[in-house]
């Protein structure tokens, strides 16, 4: 945007308005870089690092190349190549919890945006829903374990109407465990999900309900043909930033073991495993590794759900555009 | 757009630097401190010390807390002391506090100075294993320790009395005094609906503390002790037999054992148990009070214990003085340990004294028995050796992988290898047995 101004001697100045857009976003970027990017890269150089500490004394950096990466991808002593079962325990514990999530949230969504149904008291139903999302996760998690422990309230009660045995404990049991750490995660997301999908259902315009209504198309073809292809933005945004949010998994699965990841790690999430590099021995060649094994995966998942969802919505846009210009 | 990134750079560091000015800049360097700060994992020596320790005038005490799982505390006490020599004199560790299982780490390093740099003396009224644990490989001490931690079986009376027939101790003690009678009376608690123990965890550190080698070698190689497997043979045994429960040492399902209701026999624990873990049999409803007695049982050990060390870099020296030496040859405020806080003090005149007094009975939790004449018998044996900076994090992770084959969840050669592959990611220094 350059605008030019005559002077009194009539030389010509120009003013760049560009500027003040620059300088608008600059204060984003310096954070970014200096707190994500510079880090980022570092973490890279670390991963080619033997980097740790023994007690009190530091032991590195020494140059290792890709050894750490083997380390990482090794098996262990039980032929287990952790990295990938933790991977794998992540995404089943986010998929166990992000599909529910991502129904219940479109339905309420739909729901709550209906102009037939008109619900009354939306506000109080949508504080409602998004409250568990402000409870520090951490105390969420303790709050299931205290219930669920075999000295908490629902272990005693399961037991005492013969539902489980006594010496049932939902933290050694695979599926119990997962399905409470997915329940936990369903519970504090579905209301963010609900009111970020509300959003986008609300800037569709409503004469395209009212239209298709009118043509005779029934609440699931309206749904399916008008409102779930416009809001295909919205929803990939939804889903990509509950992938990488999924990833990172950690503080619920953490409280909910004790760090444990009990049984036998099966429910120990990436992040955790990371953790784990990070006690005393502070060993960053090793996490600087996994930090990258998980920047690769969250990268390469985000780039794929990316391309696969929004395909379909830019070809038609693309359609879209070229009608419009028939027209013309 | 020069003069505006200026202006922005100026505010940003005006701002930053009127944020770090509330942490106080380097003051004169003064004799002694005002300020004192001390790293601690939980409540149990600050309550001690708000109680019994007068702190001069005008000194700031501050406690930095964090717990001790998963090796948390030593983590932030390890960044501290990295970060000694930078800190400003008012933020700097004085003191910091060490548990039996990693003291070694900070004894055997520069971040810890000489008692006598300052002054104290050790007292022979202190006991030789906490003197050796708070030296280095020098024989140069660098803290010492308020109590002692010879520890004993804890039994409950109306359970044994059921299960035995009796329960007057030495009576009780003549049937448990080695591991296969301790069996036996398992075996007999069992069939009357008791638990002998409610952790698996229970006897560990009556076997852990009994090691003749350390967990790893020369080679920092991982070993095990017979003492370790023999613990894993009985806990594999009771759990199988039902004579344990699969709760963790910790958890709330085996503290619940000691309501008035529990159905379990023997705790294993020394002094300090009592305040620390016995709460619920101290509770004034469903509680058990004097329903308790203590015996040596099949083998003394000791376990735990807290150091009180001196951080190089202290400004408070004199105050470290003074506090080493109120809860360690203090008598009066050793006293007031016994009788108030029924804690083992680390010093022999004082336990003397109490182990010698008819008229002295712990009636805060047993019935009256005179613990401290049991304790101070099997203080004496207590050996300082053997012990390595990885303690508290394998002692913790073996238990950890194991209760998992406990609880069903994997086989026994499984849990081992997660044990494994825990050693190796939390200390990269140790080498593991080959798969």
């Amino acid at each position: 945007m350059e605008k030019q101004i005559r002077r009194k001697d009539g030389s010509l100045k120009s003013v760049s308005y560009a500027k003040w857009g620059f300088i608008f976003i600059a204060p984003f970027f310096l954070v970014y870089i200096v707190f994500t990017l510079i880090p980022q890269f570092l973490t890279l150089y670390n991963s080619f690092f033997e980097n740790y500490r023994d007690g009190l004394k530091q032991i590195g950096p020494n140059f290792v190349g890709l050894d750490n990466y083997k380390e990482l991808f090794s098996p262990d002593g039980n032929g287990t190549i952790l990295v990938l079962r933790y991977t794998l325990n992540t995404l089943i514990m986010w998929l166990l919890g992000a599909i529910p999530q991502f129904v219940i949230a479109m339905l309420l969504a739909i729901f709550f945006t209906s102009y037939r149904l008109k619900i009354k008291g939306q506000g109080f139903f949508k504080s409602v829903i998004y409250m568990p999302n402000l409870i520090m996760a951490a105390a969420f998690s303790m709050l299931f374990f205290t219930l669920f422990d075999m000295t908490g309230p629902i272990h005693y009660v399961l037991v005492e109407n013969g539902i489980i045995d006594a010496s049932f404990d939902f933290f050694s049991n695979r599926v119990t465990v997962r399905s409470l750490i997915a329940l936990m995660n369903f519970l504090m997301w579905f209301g963010n999900t609900t009111i970020v999908l509300m959003a986008g259902i609300m800037g569709i315009d409503q004469s395209l309900f009212e239209s298709a209504t009118i043509d005779g198309a029934n609440p699931v073809q309206v749904f399916f043909r008008v409102t779930f292809p416009l809001l295909m933005p919205i929803f990939v945004y939804c889903l990509i930033t509950a992938m990488i949010g999924g990833i990172q998994m950690y503080d619920v699965p953490q409280v909910l073991t004790k760090g444990n990841g009990s049984p036998n790690g099966l429910s120990k999430t990436l992040v955790m495993y990371l953790n784990s590099y990070f006690g005393p021995s502070k060993n960053y060649g090793m996490a600087g590794a996994l930090s990258v094994y998980i920047f690769v995966i969250t990268g390469s998942l985000g780039f794929f759900v990316y391309k696969r969802l929004s395909a379909p919505y830019k070809d038609s846009a693309r359609k879209h555009r070229r009608r419009k210009g028939d027209v013309i | 757009m020069k003069k505006l990134i200026v202006i922005l750079l100026a505010a940003v560091m005006l701002l930053s630097i009127v944020g770090c000015a509330g942490q106080g800049g380097t003051q004169p360097a003064a004799e002694q401190g005002k300020v004192f700060n001390i790293y601690a994992w939980n409540e149990e020596f600050k309550g001690f010390f708000e109680k019994y320790y007068t702190v001069p005038e005008g000194v700031t005490v501050n406690w930095i807390i964090n717990p001790s799982d998963n090796g948390v505390y030593q983590q932030k006490l390890d960044e501290a002391l990295l970060n000694q020599a930078n800190a400003s004199a008012d933020e700097k560790i004085d003191m910091f506090l060490a548990e039996a299982d990693y003291i070694g780490k900070y004894v055997d390093s520069e971040y810890t100075m000489d008692v006598t740099s300052f002054g104290f003396k050790n007292a022979d009224t202190m006991y030789d294993y906490t003197i050796k644990a708070a030296s280095d490989s020098n024989g140069v001490c660098k803290g010492v320790s308020f109590q002692c931690c010879p520890a004993a079986v804890i039994y409950r009376k109306s359970i044994a009395k059921d299960v035995l027939g009796t329960d007057v101790p030495e009576e009780v003690q003549a049937q448990i005094d080695t591991w296969e009678k301790f069996d036996a009376v398992a075996a007999q608690a069992k069939e009357k609906g008791y638990y002998m123990t409610a952790s698996f965890a229970e006897t560990f550190r009556a076997f852990s503390n009994n090691c003749t080698m350390p967990w790893v070698d020369k080679d920092n190689k991982l070993q095990f002790d017979p003492q370790i497997t023999a613990w894993m043979d009985q806990t594999e045994k009771y759990i199988a037999n039902g004579y344990t429960l699969t709760a963790g040492v910790w958890d709330a399902e085996k503290t619940n054992q000691m309501f008035k209701d529990g159905k379990t026999m023997c705790f294993f624990g020394p002094a300090w148990y009592y305040n620390f873990c016995m709460t619920n049999a101290q509770d004034k409803e469903n509680g058990c009070v004097g329903d308790w007695c203590i015996v040596k049982g099949p083998q003394a050990y000791f376990w735990g214990g807290t150091w009180l060390l001196a951080a190089t870099g202290s400004d408070n020296t004199d105050m470290l003085k003074d506090i080493f030496e109120t809860f360690t040859t203090n008598e009066d405020v050793c006293s007031k340990l016994v009788e108030n806080e029924n804690q083992y003090p680390n010093n022999t005149k004082v336990v003397e004294k109490y182990a010698k007094d008819e008229s002295y009975g712990n009636t805060a939790i047993l019935d009256g028995q005179n613990d401290i004449a049991v304790f101070a018998e099997l203080a004496k044996d207590i050996k300082w050796e053997n012990h390595t900076n990885y303690d508290q994090l394998l002692n913790e992770g073996l238990q950890n992988k194991l209760q998992e084959f406990y609880k069903g969840s994997v086989d026994k050669e499984t849990a081992m290898k997660n044990f494994y592959q825990y050693v190796k990611e939390t200390y990269a220094t140790i080498t593991v047995p080959e798969n």
